[in-house]
């Protein structure tokens, strides 16, 4: 931080999207041998300015500047060669191949002009894992690393490409917190080594452990840029939640039944087999919700996938209503244990596009009685119900033959909340269920949650929106890094709350 | 796999590969010139042969294990069979100089298709046009060859027209990302309507013209290569002594495509196109240059292999020539796991069983009515093989990663 | 397979909604798709008359002479010859009947999100077990008969195509390459069985050819002379099959799954689908319909199977083109069927004029179309689907950005 001109600055960079402006001219610097933290929460705004920082979008206003000169990106090929190396979420590498394959791909030492020159190759690999005391063989071959491992080959292929300013998408997301130690020791050598760091996170402590600066996003608005030697985990919740506008649902007083979900010391793994749910044991009685908070990655996809039958945990018992459910399919969840599922994802898994509404409606229930008889399906008695449960719903933008892809995705959520409910469920979980809903939507969402509640239903909610938490939950149970760590009333502030997401009393006894 | 299985590794090995041995030579001792013609020597060999197959097993090294089982059960069924036929019958299939000959000639298209093949699907373009591609090559090399009198220009014309019909298939894959099996299969089906067209608008119910004797630089068909000093009787000599140019031809190709694929700064390209093409987007490669390229080298390849049927082997040209060819060589292709000399292996093992086949005298003239008296069941071979490839049960073949899916720039 | 390595995310656009090559082939581009089948068949034969311009003929007499050829023209009253019209229709809608249930059994398979390649070989395991059944049992009854062996040649059909369904179920083989090893060992068992020497050759010992199917287990020529290939009632079993497949597809639980699957096989399974079973459900119905067209063919007018014809046959294949131009729909598929069927006869050596056009020439010519149809098929979904994606993304703003 000798240099009084910034390795790069961003000037009032803005990006519009059909229905938001994601980046709301954002001002943006980054000094040379700092680390920068870009803090916010999901759909903030922090993914779209990197995007457009490394190429991959181009911005409609503001402009970039690379060591004082304006620069313009047209591609990510057009940010390496300028010195930008980008660490995606999602790694960029060819599991088959090897480190040094993946490392020198497109830049490759060569013998004679066209050979690939493996042995220096693999020279320079060692040579500059060495510098950094990576512990990595350059002929290993890629499928064989564990994510950490990946990681520093994510690393390795910026620093080949001789990149001094690094960006970091949520590195930790995918690490446990011994590999996330190691990634900030990391991080801190090759800060002394000159390079400049954009570390994108949602996680306070981590933040605050490895930045100089830390900028906050919130809404695709800069909140503000302060250095992190003042600030404190509650002074940067504070700034990343904001002052959360409830929006007010009526909420009847809670009067709980018989427990209808118990969960007990459940582990769960993902498809690469890493352990995303570690002994997670909770409860969920009738006539209440409980909301489930957290961070995204956290082990809330999982668990969801576990109790609807989707994913076979790794151990621990799952019983609802009384009776113990081992390893079932998604089809004895729904028709046996009478679990109603709101799935995050509306388009990939809740809905079949192609399918008309009636058929949507009638997913499960296509299989049953009256809707068919021993295989025979009665299309009429689908159409039938779907005109019901449009009114019902006020599900609008088509009748029961129009493809549901053709309606907006509040009406495509009310096509599900219709399905789930009208099964007459004893456990509904609903997961992100206004994820991307305009406001009217939100609230007719919240708003048959509660009603549900009060019929005496067990609600699951998970969300990652903090206030719709707080506004419909009637217990809260924070989830960070696959266990519950901590349980709240609606009466926590989002400060509390945020903290304990971001880990910050991770440490602390659950309450 | 556990840990133990790993330390005992070296010795399951041996034991396994023994074990497959073991089961051949069930098999082997049954024919010429060894002609065993008592059961017991093939059985107990073909148990011997399973018993390590099943330990090879047990000690956690599948693959191995269930190729020594195969090959024993393989050895013991065979082996019976042949001591069922009669010997004259066998020495007549099993000249085994005349018959590694053949198997040679017969693998050689397939090398070239599956090899053009590799190109293609490496760089995550599936090409089941290679059938089509051999064929067009086939023709127009006779065509090209019998118009300018030089093979060496008909092979060019034949490479050429099967790369212009990869490039459809290309634009198709690539830009329209039109599903590839759709295309593959339209271009397949043109293929051989344009040939067939051509060939009798040109050559009408008469056929091709007899086309002039090659040698190296003149002549209308690709030369024979005459080693000199391997004499007619020798074994050497009956099998390599006097092959087509195009059999050597094929296993410069296979060296090359090796070299190119695997040691070079492009072959590492074109396979990280075909793995991951996000990824080598991101790095600055071009994912539609690299497709392209390796799509059309893929439809000259498998011209070649159609050249060498057309001028190379028959030396004239029919409708449909190439027979199923182009997917014996997609098969060759899975079978040999996407690698050059996998690729190769499986197209000779095919090019024995064609050979086999095609060595089995008619069956009215032999009696016994084993298996070996019918030239159809060999032909079954390849496809079989590759079949329990593709499940999985003998080694999984696993395509490229992104073989198939069209890549959309962000 | 439990090794500890993780997986990484490789291939592409993981992300990217799951539209299969079923969903693009969808319903709801019915009143588009009609139109654009017409179109692209007229690019086709358009492209196929340059050829034949090129080529020194003239293409509007050709295709004159091929479409009088079909017997097409006997629909038009008071056109051409009236008698001669009625048996090239015949022959015509006789062609047409297998490529029919061929064209199903592709589309069954597209429906569940499959590309069944392996029609050819299901369709000559139903001609297999058809004329094994039907040169058997002679004393048996002959309507008994016939059902017999039209049942059990579509359970061989279904049973060759479900090794592909199960191996993909399993193992997770891509029923493409499956399909295709299937056809081949069809093709060499096929012609083990009847070739020379083999098992089941017929009584002449130098003929490559099965024994004749008893006489009462042809089918019931209704239209036209039996000894000149009349129309058989081959020609109704596959239009109940036209209704039966819409039947399955739209009013049964396993038509919903397959559909279901094949649009989603996610959302499927999230809605307690079973989609290893859907998947080998599908092929095993698809093969079915395929199993029937080798049954029509062997009762109605092949009578027995010969090996030279069991390698020229490419009426499975023809199915691939049927399948792609009907847009899996039964009303698109019946009318792909005749197209195919005429165009096959039409140009065959025995109804086209060769004082106008070679036969020889023609039937390339209709390979020729055959490919250009599929080409531009496959295109022209791109351009469908593009102007879908345009339509929906210009629709009221629903999806935000990640």
């Amino acid at each position: 931080m000798t240099d009084s001109t910034p390795v790069l600055e961003l000037r009032g960079i803005t990006k519009r999207f059909p229905s938001i402006v994601a980046n709301d001219s954002i001002d943006f610097d980054l000094a040379k041998g700092e680390v920068h933290a870009l803090l916010g929460e999901n759909g903030a705004g922090k993914s779209t300015l990197m995007n457009v920082l490394y190429g991959l979008y181009g911005a409609d206003e503001g402009e970039i500047l690379l060591n004082g000169a304006p620069v313009k990106f047209s591609s990510p090929k057009d940010a390496i060669t300028r010195g930008i190396g980008m660490v995606h979420q999602h790694f960029m590498l060819i599991p088959v191949m090897t480190v040094a394959e993946n490392i020198v791909l497109a830049d490759e030492p060569r013998k004679g002009g066209i050979f690939l020159d493996h042995a220096a190759a693999n020279a320079r690999v060692r040579e500059l894992a060495a510098k950094f005391r990576f512990d990595i063989d350059p002929d290993t071959r890629v499928e064989r690393l564990t994510v950490g491992q990946q990681q520093r080959v994510e690393i390795l292929k910026a620093l080949y490409r001789r990149a001094d300013v690094l960006i970091l998408d949520e590195p930790t997301a995918v690490l446990t917190p011994q590999e996330a130690l190691d990634l900030f020791r990391i991080l801190s050598e090759l800060k002394a080594d000159g390079m400049s760091i954009i570390f994108i996170s949602h996680k306070l402590h981590e933040v605050l452990e490895i930045a100089d600066r830390v900028s906050v996003l919130r809404r695709g608005k800069l909140v503000e840029t302060i250095p992190v030697a003042g600030a404190t985990e509650e002074s940067l919740a504070q700034a990343m939640v904001g002052r959360a506008v409830l929006l007010q649902v009526e909420k009847t007083p809670h009067s709980p039944g018989a427990p209808l979900v118990q969960v007990d010391d459940l582990y769960v793994r993902d498809d690469r087999g890493i352990e995303k749910v570690k002994g997670v044991s909770f409860e969920v009685r009738a006539g209440e919700i409980v909301g489930i908070a957290g961070v995204d990655n956290n082990g809330q996809t999982q668990l969801i996938d576990a109790l609807t039958g989707l994913r076979s945990p790794e151990s621990g018992s799952i019983v609802i209503d009384g009776e113990a459910y081992d390893n079932p399919t998604p089809k004895v969840m729904t028709d046996v244990a009478g679990v109603g599922h709101i799935p995050e994802d509306r388009q990939h898994r809740g809905l079949v596009l192609d399918f008309s509404i009636a058929e949507n409606l009638a997913l499960h229930d296509y299989r049953h009685e009256p809707q068919s008889t021993r295989g025979w399906l009665y299309p009429g008695r689908l159409v039938a119900s779907a005109r019901r449960l449009i009114t019902e719903f006020d599900i609008r933008g088509g009748g029961p033959s129009t493809a549901a892809g053709a309606l907006s995705g509040g009406n495509q959520q009310k096509v599900i909340l219709a399905r789930e409910i009208s099964r007459d469920p004893k456990v509904l979980i609903a997961a992100q269920p206004t994820r991307g809903l305009d406001v009217g939507a939100i609230e007719f969402v919240h708003r048959r949650l509660m009603s549900e509640r009060d019929e005496g239903r067990a609600i699951l909610l998970v969300s990652l929106e903090l206030e719709e938490i707080l506004s419909l939950s009637d217990r809260i149970l924070v989830m960070f890094e696959g266990q519950i760590v901590g349980e709240y009333t609606p009466a926590a502030t989002p400060e509390e709350l945020g903290l304990a997401m971001a880990g910050a009393s991770s440490h602390e006894a659950v309450a | 796999m556990n840990v133990a299985a790993r330390i005992l590794q070296p010795s399951v090995k041996v034991t396994g590969i023994a074990g497959i041995l073991i089961g051949l030579l069930a098999f082997w001792l049954a024919l010429p010139p060894a002609l065993v013609r008592t059961p017991v020597i093939p059985v107990i060999l073909g148990i011997v042969a399973v018993a390590a197959g099943i330990s090879v097993v047990t000690r956690g090294h599948l693959r191995l294990g269930y190729g020594a089982v195969v090959a024993g059960v393989l050895g013991i069924v065979l082996g019976l069979l042949a001591i069922q036929s009669g010997e004259t019958h066998l020495r007549m299939v099993f000249t085994w100089g005349g018959l590694l000959a053949a198997t040679l000639s017969y693998a050689t298209p397939l090398t070239f298709a599956a090899l053009g093949g590799m190109f293609s699907e490496r760089s995550g373009v599936v090409n089941i046009a290679l059938e089509g591609m051999m064929l067009v090559g086939a023709f127009f090399a006779v065509w090209g060859a019998d118009v300018t009198g030089n093979w060496m220009l008909g092979l060019l014309i034949g490479m050429g027209m099967g790369g212009l019909f990869a490039l459809i298939h290309a634009i198709w894959a690539i830009h329209f990302r039109a599903d590839q099996i759709v295309g593959g299969t339209a271009i397949n089906f043109l293929a051989l309507g344009v040939t067939g067209y051509f060939f009798i608008q040109i050559y009408g119910n008469d056929g091709t013209p007899d086309l002039t004797s090659g040698s190296w630089f003149t002549g209308e068909s690709i030369p024979n290569v005459n080693i000199p000093g391997l004499g007619r009787d020798s074994f050497f000599g009956q099998v390599i002594g006097g092959l087509n140019l195009m059999i050597w031809l094929s296993i410069v190709a296979l060296i090359v495509s090796y070299v190119v694929l695997f040691r070079t700064a492009i072959g590492l390209r074109i396979r990280a196109v075909g793995e991951h093409p996000r990824a080598a987007d991101t790095v600055g490669i071009d994912v539609y240059k690299t497709r392209y390229a390796a799509v059309i080298v893929s439809g000259m390849l498998a011209a070649m292999g159609g050249a060498y049927l057309s001028i190379g082997f028959v030396h004239s040209f029919n409708q449909n020539m190439t027979e199923g060819r182009g997917f014996i060589a997609l098969a060759a292709l899975i079978f040999g796991k996407w690698r050059p000399f996998g690729a190769f292996a499986a197209a000779l093992l095919f090019g024995f069983s064609s050979a086999l086949a095609q060595q089995i005298p008619p069956a009215y003239s032999d009696s016994s009515l084993s298996v070996l008296s019918s030239s159809s069941l060999f032909l079954i071979l390849p496809y079989v093989l590759t079949l329990i490839a593709v499940a999985g049960v003998i080694g999984r073949s696993v395509a490229p990663a992104a073989d198939g899916r069209p890549y959309v720039k962000q | 397979m439990s090794e500890q390595t993780p997986k990484l995310e490789s291939g592409s656009d993981m992300n990217v909604a799951p539209t299969t090559f079923a969903g693009k082939l969808t319903e709801r581009f019915n009143s588009a798709g009609a139109i654009s089948a017409v179109v692209t068949t007229i690019i086709a034969f358009f492209m196929a008359g340059i050829v034949v311009l090129a080529t020194g003929h003239n293409p509007l007499s050709t295709y004159r002479a091929i479409f009088d050829g079909t017997g097409l023209a006997w629909l038009i009253p008071g056109y051409g010859d009236r008698s001669a019209g009625a048996e090239n229709l015949q022959q015509t809608l006789l062609v047409a009947t297998p490529l029919m249930l061929t064209g199903l059994a592709l589309a069954f398979a597209f429906r569940c999100g499959m590309f069944n390649i392996g029609g050819q070989g299901q369709y000559l395991a139903g001609q297999t077990v058809a004329v094994l059944v039907g040169s058997s049992w002679a004393g048996m009854a002959g309507p008994m008969h016939i059902v017999l062996a039209v049942l059990l040649a579509g359970l061989a059909g279904a049973l060759w195509a479900g090794i592909a369904g199960f191996l993909k179920a399993t193992t997770g083989a891509h029923e493409v390459i499956s399909t295709i090893m299937l056809n081949w060992i069809a093709i060499w068992v096929a012609d083990y069985f009847f070739g020379l020497n083999g098992p089941f050759q017929g009584p002449v010992q130098f003929n490559p050819i099965s024994s004749d199917i008893v006489s009462n287990t042809h089918l019931y020529v209704f239209w036209g002379n039996p000894l000149l290939q009349g129309l058989d009632i081959g020609f109704f079993i596959a239009i109940a099959m036209l209704v039966v497949y819409w039947l399955i597809l739209n009013r049964t639980t396993l038509g919903f799954e397959v559909r279901a699957v094949g649009y989603n096989p996610e959302a499927a399974r999230y809605g307690g689908i079973n989609v290893r079973r859907s998947y080998f459900m599908a092929m095993a119905v698809s093969g079915m319909f395929a199993g029937l067209a080798g049954a029509v063919d062997i009762l109605g007018w092949q009578f027995h199977l010969a090996t030279p014809d069991i390698h020229a046959s490419s009426i499975g294949f023809l199915g691939i083109a049927v399948a792609l131009l009907g847009r899996n729909t039964a009303i698109g598929v019946f009318f792909a069927s005749i197209l195919f069927g005429a165009l096959t006869i039409g140009t065959s050596t025995r109804q086209l004029d060769p004082s106008v056009f070679d036969p020889a020439l023609a039937s390339n010519l209709t390979l020729i179309i055959q490919g250009l149809v599929v080409l531009f098929v496959g295109a022209d979904l791109v351009v469908l689907g593009l102007w879908y994606k345009l339509r929906r993304s210009l629709a009221p703003s629903r999806k935000a950005p990640a």
